[in-house]
C-alpha cells in the first residue's frame, strides 16, 4: 500500500506536476541560456579532443606506431613523431578553451541568478501557426489510426470470439500475441523493411511483374502518412482486438442466431446486435489506440524519416532535445494530453458510452 | 391454414462419427401442436435446428408447405425459433424486440410500432412495449419471445423447451396460454420438451425420441396406453414392470411366466412362445383386491411397504420378493386405503402391455 503510494507519487504525480509547472514557466532569456549551455558543452568536447591528441603525441614519442584508424580527424595532423612545437600549440589551445569554459559558466550562473522565471501562458500562446496546425493534424491522424484500427480489428475480434473450436481460438490468439513478444522497435523496423523502396512489398510487386525494380521503379511507401498509419494500426492492434474480443465473447450466440432466424442480414445483425453489445469494448480499444497513436514518437520518426507530415509528438521531442526548450516542450505535451482527454470524452459522449460501461 | 405442414423424409444428422439423429421420417400437419419428447441429449434440439435451417441434414430432405428447404438459410425460411433461453435482445426495448423481424424486412417505423402493439396485446403485454426485457418477469419475457417470433408471421413456430426456466405455477399457466395462442393463430407449433406432462397436456400429437431415433408418434392417449417400445412405456408416465418368458400368445393376448406366476396382457409387436418379454401395467390400473374375489388371472400377493399421500391420489408401494409394485389409488377419504401386511393386488389383462425386451428409460 505504502509502496503503491510511493510509486504513484514518485513516478507519476511529482514528474507530472513538475512538467505542468515547467509548462507555465516563461523564460524570456531561454534562448540565450540554451545557447550558452550548448557552447559550454562544445568547449568541453574540444578540451577532451585536445587531451586525446596530447596523450597520443606522448605515446608517439615513446614508441612510434602506425596511426590509429580510430583517431579523430584533428589528430591526423599529429601523425608521426610528436614535435615539441605541436605539443605546445595543443597546450595553448587547451588553455584557451578552458578559459572560455570558465567565462561561459560564469555567464550561465549569471543568467540563472537573474531570476527571470515567471509564470505565464507564453508557452501556450507562443505556439507557432505551423505547430498549431501540426497539433490539429495529429489529432486527426490519431483519429484516422483509431478508425482504421477499428475497421481492421473488429472482424478479427468477431471471428476469434465466435470461432467454434478451442484450437482456432488458441491459434488466432497466438498469431496476435506472439508478434507482441517482439520488441516494439523491431516490429516497426520490420515494417520499414517491408515498405521500403527496395523492400519486400516492392519486391513482391516486382515479382508479380507490376513494377520493374531494376529500372528504378518502385513505390515509396515509407515516408508517407499511409505507411505511418499502417505501422501504427499494427503496433496497437492488440489494444483494439482484446477489448472488443472480450465483449463479443460475452454475447449470447443465441442472440445472433435469433436475429438471423428473424430474417436479419449479416449487416443488420452486426449493426443492431453485435456492435451495440460490443460498444464498451470498442470504446476501450478506441481510447487506448487514440491515446497511444497521438503520443507515439517511434512510428512517425522511424517510418516517416522526416519526409512525411510531422506529428505533434515529434515537435515535442524536438522542443526537448533539439531546441533544449524544456518549458515549451512541457507546455506542448500538456496541451496534447489535455486535448486527448477532452477529445476522448467528447467522442464517448457522442457515442453514449459511459465511463461505467467501460469499467465493466 | 395451408402451407404450414412440415415433412421430414430420411433426415439424419451426423457430427463426425457420432450420429445425433438417425434417418427419420416425420409428417407434421398444418396448424398442429406437435411435441417432440425425449430425454436430454436424444437429438431434439438437433432436429429443431435442422428444421429452422441452422444445421444442414447429413441426409434426407425437409419440406415446409411442400417446398424443399434444402439450401435455404434460416433467415429465409417460413419458420421462427424460440430459444431455450429466449435470446431476447437486452439492449432493445420490448417493442423493438417484437418488431425486429419486421425491421429486418424493411417495414416502415409506424407500421412496425402498430404491429408490435397488436402482438403485445395478443400476448397480454399491452403497454409494456417501452420497457427493457430485463425489467419484465420470467413469464412476461416468455411472452415477448412468442410475440417476437409471431411478428414475422411464420408458418411454423419452433419452440425449444421454452418453459423450462419457469417455476411450476407459471409453467402451467404458460402452457394454457401457448395452447391458446396456437389455436388463435393457426400456426403450426413444433414444441420440444423433456417434460412429459407438458407434452401430454398441450399436444395434438407427440413424437417420443430416444438416442437419435423417433420411437413412436401418436396422440397422447396412444403414447400413454399403447406404447410402441419398452422405452416409450417407461419414459412416459410411471410403470410397473415384470420380466419373464412368453408362455403363449393367442388372440392378441400373451401370457408371460414371471417370478410371480403367469401374467396376462395385450401383446405388442411380434411375440412368440419362449421369447424373453416385459409386462407393463400403470400404477393407477392396479388395484387392491380381496383375496377371495374368485378371479385367478393377474393376481399377486405382496407386502405393503409404504403409503405416500399425494392429495387426490395415494401411492402405495408393495414388495413381492424382488419385485416392487406401486399403486396409485384415488383418495377415497377417511384413510380408507391405509393398509398393512400382506395384501392381494390385481389388474385387468386389457390394462397390461406385453413387449419384447428392450431399452427402458432410466428413472
Ligand atoms: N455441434 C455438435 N457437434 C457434436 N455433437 C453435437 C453437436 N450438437 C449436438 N451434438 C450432440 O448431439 C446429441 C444431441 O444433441 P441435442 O442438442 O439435439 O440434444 P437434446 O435432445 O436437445 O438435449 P437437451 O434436452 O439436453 O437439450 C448430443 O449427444 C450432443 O452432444
Ligand atoms: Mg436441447
Amino acid at each position: 500500500m505504502l509502496l503503491t503510494a510511493a510509486w504513484v507519487l514518485g513516478l507519476i504525480v511529482v514528474p507530472q506536476l513538475r512538467m505542468i509547472e515547467r509548462a507555465f514557466i516563461v523564460d524570456q532569456r531561454g534562448d540565450e541560456a540554451a545557447l550558452v549551455a550548448t557552447e559550454i558543452e562544445r568547449a568541453y568536447a574540444r578540451v577532451f579532443a585536445i587531451d586525446q591528441d596530447l596523450l597520443r603525441a606522448a605515446d608517439g614519442a615513446a614508441a612510434p606506431t602506425a596511426p590509429s584508424p580510430f583517431a579523430p580527424s584533428p589528430s591526423s595532423r599529429a601523425t608521426g613523431a610528436a614535435s615539441p612545437e605541436r605539443t605546445a600549440a595543443l597546450e595553448a589551445e587547451k588553455a584557451e578553451a578552458q578559459a572560455r569554459i570558465v567565462e561561459l559558466e560564469a555567464r550561465e550562473a549569471e543568467i540563472q541568478a537573474a531570476d527571470r522565471t515567471t509564470y505565464a501562458l507564453g508557452n501556450f500562446t507562443g505556439m507557432s501557426r505551423i505547430h498549431a496546425w501540426i497539433f490539429v493534424s495529429t489529432l486527426f491522424y490519431a483519429l484516422c489510426v483509431t478508425v482504421l484500427s477499428f475497421l481492421a480489428c473488429y472482424p478479427v475480434a468477431y471471428a476469434v470470439a465466435t470461432a467454434r473450436r478451442g484450437e482456432r481460438v488458441a491459434l488466432l490468439m497466438l498469431g496476435l500475441v506472439i508478434p507482441y513478444a517482439i520488441n516494439e522497435l523491431l516490429r516497426i523496423f520490420s515494417w520499414v523493411m517491408i515498405l521500403e523502396k527496395q523492400g519486400i512489398l516492392n519486391g513482391a510487386l516486382d515479382a508479380l511483374g507490376l513494377i520493374d525494380m531494376a529500372a528504378g521503379e518502385g513505390v515509396r511507401f515509407v515516408a508517407s502518412n499511409g505507411a505511418v498509419f499502417v505501422v501504427m494500426v499494427y503496433a496497437y492492434i492488440l489494444f483494439m482486438v482484446f477489448p472488443i474480443y472480450n465483449t463479443i465473447e460475452t454475447l449470447d450466440r443465441n442472440q445472433i442466431e435469433a436475429a438471423r432466424d428473424l430474417g436479419a442480414s449479416a449487416w443488420r445483425i452486426h449493426w443492431r446486435v453485435v456492435l451495440p453489445h460490443a460498444k464498451p469494448g470498442i470504446a476501450v480499444g478506441a481510447v487506448m489506440t487514440f491515446m497511444l497513436s497521438a503520443g507515439s514518437i517511434a512510428a512517425p520518426e522511424i517510418v516517416g524519416r522526416g519526409l512525411h507530415p510531422d506529428w505533434f509528438s515529434q515537435v515535442i521531442y524536438r522542443r526537448f532535445f533539439e531546441s533544449s526548450n524544456w518549458n515549451q516542450g512541457s507546455a506542448y505535451a500538456l496541451v496534447l494530453l489535455v486535448a486527448c482527454v477532452v477529445f476522448v470524452l467528447v467522442v464517448m459522449k457522442l457515442f453514449r458510452v459511459g465511463i461505467r460501461d467501460i469499467a465493466k | 391454414m395451408d402451407g404450414n405442414d412440415v415433412a421430414l423424409t430420411g433426415v439424419s444428422m451426423r457430427f463426425g462419427d457420432f450420429t445425433a439423429v438417425h434417418p427419420t421420417d416425420l409428417t407434421i400437419g398444418a396448424g398442429e401442436f406437435f411435441s417432440i419428447l425425449g430425454p436430454s441429449g436424444c437429438g431434439k434440439t438437433t432436429i429443431l435446428r435442422m428444421i429452422s435451417g441452422f444445421l444442414d441434414p447429413s441426409s434426407g430432405d425437409i419440406a415446409i408447405g411442400g417446398r424443399s428447404m434444402a439450401g435455404i438459410g434460416p433467415n429465409r425460411r417460413p419458420t421462427a425459433l424460440i430459444f431455450q433461453n429466449l435470446a431476447l435482445f437486452p439492449l432493445m426495448t420490448v417493442w423493438e424486440n417484437v418488431a425486429f423481424g419486421l425491421e429486418a424486412r424493411g417495414v416502415a417505423l409506424a407500421d412496425r410500432k402498430r404491429r408490435a402493439d397488436e402482438l403485445l396485446a395478443l400476448v397480454a403485454l399491452d403497454g409494456q412495449g417501452g420497457k427493457k426485457p430485463t425489467e419484465l418477469s420470467g413469464g412476461q419475457r416468455q411472452r415477448v419471445a412468442v410475440a417476437r417470433a409471431l411478428a414475422v408471421e411464420p408458418a411454423v413456430l419452433l419452440l425449444d423447451e421454452p418453459l423450462s426456466a419457469l417455476d411450476l405455477k407459471l409453467r402451467q399457466h404458460m402452457r394454457a396460454e401457448l395452447k391458446d395462442i396456437q389455436r388463435r393463430t393457426g400456426v403450426t407449433f413444433i414444441y420440444i420438451t423433456h417434460d412429459q406432462g407438458e407434452a401430454l397436456t398441450m399436444s395434438d400429437r407427440i413424437a417420443v425420441m430416444n438416442a437419435g431415433r423417433v420411437e413412436q408418434v401418436g396422440t397422447g392417449d396412444e403414447i400413454y396406453d399403447t406404447p410402441a417400445s419398452p422405452f416409450v412405456a417407461t419414459f412416459v408416465g410411471e410403470q410397473n414392470m415384470f420380466q419373464g418368458r412368453v408362455a403363449s400368445v393367442s388372440g392378441g393376448t400373451a401370457v408371460v411366466d414371471t417370478a410371480l406366476g403367469p401374467l396376462h396382457g395385450v401383446a405388442r409387436g411380434g411375440l412368440a412362445a419362449g421369447d424373453q418379454a416385459l409386462v407393463f401395467v400403470r400404477p393407477e390400473r392396479v388395484g387392491l383386491v380381496e383375496a377371495d374375489d374368485g378371479e385367478a388371472v393377474n393376481r399377486v400377493d405382496a407386502e405393503v411397504e409404504r403409503r405416500d399421500l399425494e392429495g387426490s391420489f395415494v401411492n402405495l408401494f408393495l414388495r413381492a420378493g424382488d419385485q416392487r409394485i406401486s399403486l396409485h389409488l384415488t383418495n377415497a377419504g377417511a384413510g380408507r386405503d391405509v393398509v398393512s401386511g400382506r395384501r392381494r393386488v390385481g389388474f385387468r389383462p386389457a390394462d397390461a402391455v406385453v413387449m419384447g425386451v428392450g431399452e427402458v428409460a432410466r428413472e
